[in-house]
């Protein structure tokens, strides 16, 4: 396993709840890896808990990346090492051209140009129209996460965590977006992929299910997505959606079972 | 660099910019020059459509600047006002006229880079006409010793349907104790964009601009954009004024400041006014620190907090 979380509690900030409740998954390497789960249990809590945020702290449990303990880890020293995050609404900032935000990551410092321009390309952005723009309030919400997204892919970390990649893009954008993330994945990075959207979901080969803080569940994602309609009572929204490749992932015993086995708990 | 007599220091803290020296220089390009060494007039250009007059007075000079009415000026003029001596002091008086339907960038260069008690002083009248397109930038450079005591203060009337860009910036070298007023007036259909940076570095650093605008033409518009840091027990204080005194004109005021190490101050004073039912301005400032998820950005990318915290200076304050 690339990343694996043993036994993990996040309280909130000033400590008097907990977010995410003694969670146990792990994360292969090469791999899509999506955390479900609807708004509020604690998905991007545990993201920035992964990523080593100041403020989100483990109370109890390890965290493993590539074998080593990280979970007492600076940010700082967690990228160093491999790991990054894209973030759900990243920052804007006036003064920084989007050619030196990629660049900040970039450990191949002679290289930077070609590998600032690869990213640009595979986030779908034209180099020579955005290389001097700043990533500031010009860019459309769309075009700033592509941005983000080109900067994680220049550092070549092992492992990227995108934090709700698609809030706020459109149908077609998101479309996109999925070509993107398969795009990753063929450069050889792990993707954690933090979502609440089955379609987006679709493109996992794994999944955890958080609910309610908890992780009810780490399987292959189709079959994590047919728990979550059963703990949200959506049986038909379960038989419209599931689809690979255009063949339907159950058949509609395996779903009765399912949201069976669900109402009797 | 070049066989024209002008000190070599000041002209590298063009290059400190990114200012490219060469147009600076006399006989190259077609851009109108003028060079200021002390109190002396070391070079003067003319240029199309452009009449540039100095005048020396015993401690400085009266520089006149005329664009003539529909002059579409290509290179900038370009203004610097140099002194290679640790004391002395330098006043400047430039009278700059843009007339009607005109087109033009200035770009002033202030550079002491030996100050230890130098005294600059400005007294700039700006009038610039209807329709006209008019940007002045000015750079400052003080110099690393805190030594400079500069007083600039200026007087701009825009005229109807002008845009005015107004550009300064001392964020290079440490800035000594500064002293800036402007006060921009904008008649009717006028725009003003006026982008103030300073950067204090240490405890002999205090600065202080004061901007104002007053929008006296109906519809007249303004962002005055006011972005500052202080470190290592320098001072800074930003006054962004705008007065909406016409019928549907509309003004904003933005103040961000950063203040690091303790002992450092940034004092942040947006004002506003309107006297007019239908006028509309507004502000914001903010103080402090960067937010920290900015922090958490750049870091989630291998920097350090101060790596990080470096980085969004230079953003900030970049031209």
């Amino acid at each position: 396993m690339l990343l694996e979380l043993e036994n993990v509690s996040i309280p909130t900030i000033d400590q008097k709840h907990i977010i995410v409740n003694n969670i146990s998954f792990g994360v292969k390497e090469s791999s899509i890896h999506a955390i479900i789960g609807p708004n509020g249990s604690g998905k991007s809590t545990l993201a920035y808990t992964i990523m080593g945020l100041k403020t989100y702290k483990p109370s109890e449990g390890k965290i493993y990346f590539d074998g080593i303990d990280i979970t007492d880890m600076p940010i700082t020293e967690r990228a160093k090492s491999g790991i990054t995050l894209a973030w759900q609404e990243p920052a804007r900032i006036e003064g920084l051209s989007i050619s030196k935000y990629i660049a900040l990551g970039i450990k191949d410092k002679k290289n930077a140009e070609a590998l600032i321009k690869e990213a640009l390309e595979v986030v779908n952005l034209e180099p020579e129209l955005y290389l001097q723009r700043d990533i500031d309030d010009t860019l459309s919400g769309g075009e700033r996460k592509r941005v983000e997204l080109a900067a994680v892919i220049a550092m070549r970390p092992k492992l990227i965590i995108l934090d709700e990649p698609d809030s706020g893009l459109d149908v077609i954008v998101t479309e996109d977006f999925l070509n993107i993330f398969n795009k990753i994945k063929i450069l050889n990075m792990t993707i954690l992929l933090i979502t609440h959207r089955e379609d987006i979901g679709m493109v996992a080969d794994y999944g955890t299910l958080l609910w309610r803080g908890e992780a009810v569940m780490t399987d292959k994602f189709p079959k994590v997505m047919v728990r979550y309609c059963a703990k949200a009572g959506l049986k038909e929204f379960c038989r419209r959606t599931l689809f690979k490749n255009g063949e339907k992932c159950f058949d509609d015993d395996y779903i009765e079972r399912i949201f069976r086995e669900e109402s009797s708990q | 660099m070049t066989n024209f007599d002008y000190p070599e220091d000041i002209l590298q803290s063009l290059d400190d910019y990114n200012i490219d020296i060469r147009d600076f220089m006399p006989g190259h390009g077609s851009g109108a020059k003028l060079l200021l060494n002390f109190n002396k007039i070391s070079g003067i250009e003319q240029g199309d459509g452009i009449i540039l007059k100095g005048r020396e007075i015993p401690n400085g000079i009266v520089a006149d600047i005329v664009i003539k009415e529909g002059t579409i000026v290509e290179e900038p003029v370009h203004l610097c006002f140099g002194v290679n001596k640790e004391t002395g002091v330098q006043e400047i008086f430039p009278r700059i006229i843009a007339e009607d339907n005109t087109d033009v960038k200035v770009q002033a260069h202030c550079s002491f880079p030996k100050a230890n008690g130098l005294i600059h002083k400005m007294f700039g009248h700006f009038y610039i006409g209807n329709n006209c397109n008019f940007t002045y930038s000015e750079t400052h450079y003080h110099g690393e010793n805190s030594g400079a005591l500069v007083s600039p203060v200026g007087y701009m009337y825009v005229g109807e349907n002008s845009v005015f860009e107004n550009n300064f910036n001392l964020t290079k070298g440490t800035p000594g104790k500064v002293k800036i007023m402007l006060d921009i007036y904008a008649m009717k259909n006028s725009v003003i964009r006026s982008n103030i940076r300073a950067f204090g570095k240490n405890k002999n650093d205090s600065v202080r601009i004061r901007d104002a605008i007053y929008l006296e033409g109906e519809n007249a518009r303004s962002v005055l954009k006011m972005k500052a840091a202080a470190r290592d027990g320098g001072e800074v204080l930003m006054y962004g004024i705008t007065e909406g005194n016409a019928p549907h004109c509309n003004g904003h005021v933005e103040c961000s400041e950063i203040v690091l190490g303790r002992g450092s101050i940034c004092r942040a004073r947006p004002f506003i006014r309107a006297t007019d039912p239908t006028s509309s301005v507004s502000h914001e400032a903010s103080l402090g620190r960067f937010p920290q998820k900015w922090l958490d950005e750049l870091q989630a990318k291998g920097l350090t907090e101060k790596e990080a915290t470096e980085i969004l200076i230079e953003a900030m304050l970049k031209e």
